[in-house]
């Protein structure tokens, strides 16, 4: 027996595939790159407003609000303050704050979310206030998070021009969200001023009184709910739950991540359809020849389709440690790091997995249709 | 008389629609285990005629029946091609990536052999063309002689009844082509294999069992 034949293996159509791929490694390379870059994409954006959401979530549920009630969306400053009344009337409530908040420009180049409460809000009871003392309603102070002083270099005792008007720092605070960490709060009046919104508020956040014994929360917040939107008739009332994805700023932010994945996927599902098609042309006398050889055209589309679904699943996995080492970069970024988590939830590395096998066997269907249909005598006569 | 291993009725040929007639009417009835020569002019319509036995190609009219079956109607092109028929070619037709033993292999893919029994078949048919010391080796690493051989070794992968050959020693020096010849008539001989060979060289045709010519698409009375 000849030795060199005992390294051998026996021939499969998937070490074929191999082969094929490993032909052409720069061009494969180049490919598992694309489709890699689109799927890191895909991980480090959708990861990144997923974590987004969480951190909203957390804000609703530290400060123990339980509904919040708004005219149709969280964005809109237009309820009236008047409302307020009403609310606390009611039985099923035990407290309800006016709020507003919007998305300021401090100086600049430092945005951040503003915040306007009353100073009997209870949202101050879950805050930690690291210096000074909380503001009084009707005085140009306001409040910043340990994370925006820092950034600011401003401490208590110091000015602040917001929009060209001073308003004194009243105190810091630190906040358990990155999203309060990086914000104002000033008097709620204040900022009516300062955005020409004098009796309008965002929302009012509401604090139920304790759940009877016996009744369910989810039932006891829907009962809750009903009484609100009866008493405030064109107004909604939004469990804290449900509040962080109904967010805004949360929507915009799945929207982006989604609709630049899929412009990523998009490109990058056209570089695999481009480069099998390539390998397709290039290869029109080999698959003559597997015709001869007895192959049918479906071991001919499924050849060719199990190339581009490597090619896709490579490129999946390049994706993931894409995606992984994008987290970690906006992780260590001043600007992001207060809300980007770098652990990634299984099922969003499993749908990153499916989506670029997927994206493979959608590139390579057209190829592999076009290899399929090749008469073997023209394949063969092919040069 | 033994029924045929293959039979052409009226075989007709043409391309662009009708512009060009490669096969005007053959019928040849070709007996198991007949060696069969075909020579004729360059363009005479040989290679058609040997894509048609092959089941590469259908004819335009006329039919081809294998085992008195006809072929694209009662026969499965892709089953026969596969199981019935091994096809050797003047350029070798190996692929360049894969190495001897795996070019071998290839047929086997399509057929449910199993994986382990591909490795030994094809190891065994290497050594029958002699080619022991070079089953790793990978086509550009072969001279012309052994390349033909490892064709021939994947042709016989499937053991079909049946071996074509066009031209399978147009690219070897006449020392190659004996060497060549000699192994297809040693296979023919031992399986008891019909073959059937398209070659210019009227030497080869002297070796067979039945000489065709073949001249404008018909066979030369
Ligand atoms: N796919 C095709 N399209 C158009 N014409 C074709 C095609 N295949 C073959 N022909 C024509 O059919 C005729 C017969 O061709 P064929 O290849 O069978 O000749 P041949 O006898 O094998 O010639 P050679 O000895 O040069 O190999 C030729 O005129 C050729 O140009
Ligand atoms: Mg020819």
């Amino acid at each position: 027996m000849s030795d060199s034949a005992l390294k051998a293996s026996p021939l499969s159509l998937s070490l074929f595939v191999w082969k094929n791929l490993w032909r052409r490694r720069l061009r494969t390379i180049l490919t598992l790159f694309g489709i890699g870059m689109a799927i890191g994409a895909f991980v480090g954006l959708v990861g990144f407003s997923n974590a987004f959401e969480s951190e909203w979530m957390r804000i609703y549920s530290s400060s123990g609000t339980d509904i919040a009630v708004i005219q149709q969306t969280f964005l809109n400053t237009s309820l009236s303050e008047a409302a307020g009344k009403t609310l606390r009337s009611l039985p099923l409530v035990e407290n309800a704050t006016p709020v507003i908040f919007n998305l300021m420009a401090l100086t600049p180049d430092v945005n951040a979310l503003a915040y306007g409460w009353k100073a009997d809000s209870y949202e101050f009871d879950s805050m930690q206030i690291l210096s000074g003392h909380r503001f009084q309603d009707g005085k140009p102070e306001v409040m910043l998070g340990d994370l925006l002083a820092d950034q600011l270099k401003k401490k208590v005792g110091d000015t602040l021009e917001i929009q060209s008007s001073p308003f004194t720092v009243c105190a810091i605070y630190h906040a358990g969200s990155g999203l309060q960490a990086d914000a104002v709060i000033m008097p709620l009046d204040q900022l009516q001023e300062l955005s020409s919104l004098q009796g309008k508020v965002s929302t009012f956040d509401v604090r139920l009184k304790p759940t009877p014994v016996g009744e369910s929360r989810e039932h006891y917040l829907k009962r809750a709910q009903a009484e609100i939107e009866a008493a405030l008739p064109g107004l909604r009332a939004v469990p804290a739950a449900e509040r962080a994805s109904n967010n805004q700023f949360v929507q915009l932010a799945h929207a982006s991540a989604w609709g630049t994945s899929l412009i990523a996927l998009l490109i990058g599902i056209l570089g695999i359809a481009n480069t099998m098609a390539m390998s397709v042309h290039e290869r029109t006398r080999e698959i003559g020849i597997l015709r001869a050889l007895g192959w049918n055209r479906k071991h001919v589309l499924l050849l060719i389709q199990l190339e581009a679904g490597v090619l896709g699943l490579g490129g999946g996995l390049f994706g993931l440690l894409f995606g992984w080492c994008a987290l970690h970069i906006l992780a260590a970024l001043p600007q992001t790091a207060s809300i980007v988590s770098t652990t990634l939830p299984a099922y969003l590395l499993a749908e990153a997995l499916a989506v670029s096998v997927l994206a493979g066997l959608i590139a390579g269907a057209l190829p592999a249709w076009h290899a399929a249909r090749l008469s073997p005598v023209e394949a063969l006569r092919y040069d | 008389m033994t029924s045929p291993a293959l039979e052409l009725r009226g075989v007709h040929k043409s391309y662009d629609e009708g512009r060009i007639e490669a096969l005007r009417g053959v019928d040849i009835a070709i007996t198991p285990g007949e060696f069969v020569a075909i020579t004729g002019p360059s363009g005479s319509g040989k290679s058609t005629l040997l894509h048609m036995l092959g089941g590469l190609d259908s004819p335009t009219s006329g039919e081809v029946l294998f085992k008195n079956a006809a072929l694209g109607t009662s026969v499965d092109l892709d089953t026969y091609r596969s199981q019935d028929v091994g096809f050797i070619f003047q350029a070798f037709h190996l692929l360049p990536t894969l190495c001897a033993i795996d070019n071998v292999q290839l047929p086997m893919i399509s057929t449910n052999c199993k994986r382990n029994d591909r490795l030994a078949r094809a190891k065994n048919l290497l050594e029958e063309m002699g080619l022991s010391q070079r089953m790793m080796h990978y086509p550009n690493q072969l001279s012309a002689g052994e390349r033909q051989r490892v064709a021939i070794a994947r042709a016989l992968a499937n053991d079909p009844e049946i071996l074509l050959a066009d031209e399978p020693t147009g690219n070897l020096d006449s020392v190659n082509s004996a060497h060549i010849m000699e192994i297809l008539i040693g296979i023919q001989k031992k399986r008891g294999m019909t073959l059937v060979i398209v070659t210019h060289e009227l030497e080869i045709a002297h070796m067979a069992n039945r000489h065709i010519r073949f001249r404008d698409g018909r066979v030369e009375a």
